[in-house]
């Protein structure tokens, strides 16, 4: 590979070089400049006490500078600020660098923030209802009413029903809940509704007549193999110890080849409701309640009212039959007092059913056969080895899952550092050339 | 102490100074910029010559940092070769026209082969052949190791060798028609 030999360019350079001719006034330049400036800081450096300090390397030291300065002692925040300003004049590209990351940093953080405002609530619990405004008249005072059911005055017809199941979503109150009424809380499954009032002792309303409420109830229970006539047998005398009975009662044995189950159905006072529910509860793991509540207190009303205006047109008919004086006089009243008759019976009934519907509750209870007995399963206290063991295997998932989570937004982080720093070094290497 | 005289400083250092900032930058007033803060620097700083062992290189190291921080400044905005005009103008105290247009071409052309140089081999190159500096006071000169100022030189050789403007001198410096043709 052909060079050139020293004295080739020794010659042509100093050739060259002589050629350029020395400004004349150059060194008288620099001469004024000195004295001038020798002049000026001859005070401030005796002030200083000292002389700026240059490295062996013929750079102005930054230490140098800060002596030449106006004040004998750079503040600390003018340090400060020309330290920062020579090392961002020597560090370009990690400035740049470091600029584009902590934009890029501040634009995640932006986004981070703005994302995580309120969220939906994702764990499959139903809001509860905002409660509205109760729809009684100020005068009237409003029931207790269980599980949530708000009672409503004369002519309207309030129902709420609470249901849990035990694959996790939870219903609440489906009702506007005034604020008196208590509302049934849920825990694993089930309802801890409050005891059920009874409707003697619920408050009047303004008519005076007591609150009457329909309550139903029904409930999954699964119990351990070969438990199910047992527990019929215990819902059975569940029924009779809380002065209720059983309404029907159905046993499948199991032998056509399904799992061996029954459906009970009690009627129990209000009064017995909710505790019937609980002891029916401790029986077996519960998958399911639903509890129903209808207040038909107005339709109650309704029918008292109707029969009591029969029964007075009925006593008038009997006044206006005394004084007949005919025959065809009497068949005429006494069609009328049979029809009327008629009339109150039916609804007389009606009364007594939907008394007999206020006074007693149905739960209907159906009992199923699980493979391993649910309540009595022991639980196993794990030793303080196995515990650490247990906590170590799940620490460790712990970490793992930490690791992938963090792994996303590290990599985008890496991603614009490895970004930046290409670019930083591709417009440095750039800007070399052209300086070059 | 030594006491120093910036006059000696001026008379001794500033005419080679001055021309090597020329080839270092292609450009005579960024060179006397140059020259002038480094002679300013020098002198505020000529305590610290006590701790350095020579004052030349030192001298020119300071010339060198001048002309790097010229370089970074001012010439990606400025044309990186001096014009044909400032070298006529340079030449124009030659008694003989025809001399003086050929000096002009020569020093044109290898100016310009200079600049053709990366900074990095052309202070080395212009620092030991025309400063005469040794390699031993360039490293000092541009804070590098002896043996990084020898590959550096062997390297710029090289390059000027291959350079088109380079090859069509002849071997006394002038201009060779032979090859131009």
């Amino acid at each position: 590979m052909p060079t050139l030999d020293d004295e080739f360019l020794v010659t042509v350079l100093h050739d060259v070089g002589d050629s350029f001719t020395i400004p004349s006034a150059g060194p008288s330049a620099i001469l004024g400049r000195v004295h001038r400036d020798d002049d000026e800081r001859a005070g401030r450096r005796r002030g200083a006490g000292g002389v700026g300090r240059v490295g062996e390397d013929g750079r102005v030291g930054e230490d140098a500078e800060g002596a030449e300065s106006e004040e004998p002692t750079p503040s600390p925040l003018r340090t400060a600020r020309r330290t920062i300003r020579s090392t961002v004049r020597s560090h370009r590209i990690l400035t740049a660098a470091a600029a584009v990351l902590v934009l890029l940093v501040a634009a995640g953080g932006a986004a981070v923030l703005g994302s995580s405002g309120p969220k939906a609530n994702t764990f499959g619990h139903a809001t509860p209802p905002t409660a509205s405004p109760a729809t009684t008249s100020p005068s009237t005072t409003s029931p207790r009413a269980p599980f949530g059911v708000a009672h409503t005055p004369a002519g309207a017809k309030a129902a709420g029903s609470t249901s849990a199941g035990s694959g996790g979503g939870v219903a609440a109150p489906t009702l506007s809940a005034p604020a008196t009424s208590s509302a049934g809380t849920t825990t694993n499954g089930t309802s801890n509704g409050s005891a059920t009032q009874n409707a003697a002792g619920l408050g009047a309303d303004a008519i005076g007549q007591p609150a009457r409420i329909e309550q139903t109830g029904s409930l999954d229970l699964h119990v351990a193999r070969g438990a199910v006539s047992a527990t019929v047998d215990r819902l059975d005398a569940l029924a009779g110890d809380n002065n209720g009975f059983v309404a029907t009662s159905q046993t499948e044995s199991g032998t056509s080849g399904g799992a061996p189950s029954g459906t009970v159905t009690l009627d129990v006072p209000v009064t017995s409701f909710s505790t019937v529910l609980g002891e029916a509860e401790a029986l077996g793991k519960v998958s399911q309640l639903t509890t129903n509540a209808t207040d038909v207190t107005a339709q109650y009303v309704d029918l008292q009212s109707q029969i009591t205006a029969l029964e007075a047109s009925r006593q008038q008919y009997l006044t206006i039959m005394t004084k007949a004086s005919s025959i065809g006089d009497v068949l005429a009243v006494q069609a009328q007092l049979d029809s009327l008759q008629s009339q109150i019976q039916q609804l007389q009934g009606q009364l007594a059913v939907l008394g007999s519907e206020t006074d007693y509750s149905k739960v209907t209870i159906v009992v199923n056969e699980t493979a391993t007995p649910p309540h009595h399963r022991p639980v196993a206290v794990p030793s303080g080895l196995a515990k650490a063991w247990h906590d170590s295997v799940h620490g460790f998932v712990a970490g793992g899952e930490g690791l992938i989570r963090i792994a996303g937004p590290a990599l985008f982080a890496l991603l614009c550092l490895g970004a930046a720093l290409l670019g930083g070094q591709l417009f440095w290497r750039r800007l070399q050339r052209r300086n070059l | 102490m030594v006491e120093h005289r910036l006059e000696d400083w001026l008379e001794e250092g500033y005419a080679g100074s001055f021309r090597t900032a020329c080839l270092i930058l292609g450009n005579r007033a960024d060179a006397e910029e140059a020259v002038q803060d480094a002679f300013l620097r020098a002198w505020r700083f000529r305590d610290a010559l006590t701790s350095v062992p020579s004052i030349k290189p030192w001298l020119y190291r300071v010339v060198v940092n001048s002309c790097y921080s010229k370089l970074r400044q001012e010439i990606p905005h400025r044309e990186h070769r001096a014009g044909d005009g400032e070298l006529a103008e340079r030449m124009a105290s030659t008694s003989d026209p025809a001399s003086a247009a050929e000096r002009s071409e020569v020093a044109g052309v290898v100016l310009a082969a200079l600049q053709r140089l990366p900074v990095s081999l052309r202070v080395p190159v212009v620092l030991r052949y025309y400063a005469d500096l040794s390699e031993r006071d360039i490293a000092l000169a541009i804070g590098r190791r002896p043996g990084t100022v020898k590959s550096r030189l062997h390297e710029a050789r090289r390059r000027l060798a291959d350079d088109p403007g380079i090859l069509l001198l002849g071997a006394n410096g002038a201009l060779d028609d032979s090859v131009e043709a």
